[in-house]
């Protein structure tokens, strides 16, 4: 049995609208472009670092009222924005960091995901951008 | 000057001040805040030079 767990619960906010209340999953993926460096001689494959390329991907409740979350996104289509994300509501610290994507690039936006009988959702992702973590 | 309109930006009222790569725009389209002027500074009197 693992000594600490995390129940899911982040706080989450795009271009600094806080849609927690919308969001039911939240993957904030840290990444860089892996490079090939294998050179003759080598027995083993070799990376190195290449170009950061980071994304964001949130599942959200859709909703048209006024402040919800289609009118915090449909202006943020083909464009870039900032993505906060915690683990938890709490005052940011070093057991609750802050991953930030500064000028993440939004390319789509299902206006209509609906199914009968279902409370409509939208899965949205944010691409590009520069990572940063803060933990006072 | 931008003010808060909804409470998922901050607190109503309050300015809101943009951070570094928020998109104004679609904060402006969406309602969450609203453009403002800023107060103007009183007008200072005229003074006039006394004439003796």
């Amino acid at each position: 049995m693992p000594t600490s767990t995390y129940l899911s619960n982040p706080d989450v906010s795009v271009n600094s609208v806080d849609l927690t209340d919308q969001c039911t999953s939240a993957t904030f993926t840290h990444r860089f472009d892996q490079l090939e460096a294998t050179s003759f001689g080598d027995t083993d494959r070799n990376f190195v670092k290449g170009l950061g390329n980071h994304e964001v991907t949130l599942t959200l409740y859709m909703s048209y009222a006024a402040t919800e979350t289609y009118a915090t996104l449909a202006a943020l289509v083909g464009t870039a924005t900032n993505i906060v994300v915690k683990p938890s509501a709490a005052a940011a610290s070093a057991t609750n960091p802050t991953f930030t994507l500064t000028g993440g690039f939004l390319a789509e936006l299902p206006v209509i995901n609906a199914t009968m009988g279902e409370l409509s959702t939208v899965d949205i992702t944010f691409t590009g951008g520069v990572f940063s973590v803060s933990a006072p | 000057m931008y003010t808060i309109v909804s409470p998922r930006v901050g607190t109503p009222g309050e300015e809101y001040t943009p951070a570094q790569g928020d998109h104004i725009d679609a904060l402006l389209q969406g309602g969450f805040i609203i453009e403002t002027s800023k107060p103007k500074a009183p007008k200072s009197d005229k003074v006039t030079p006394n004439k003796e």
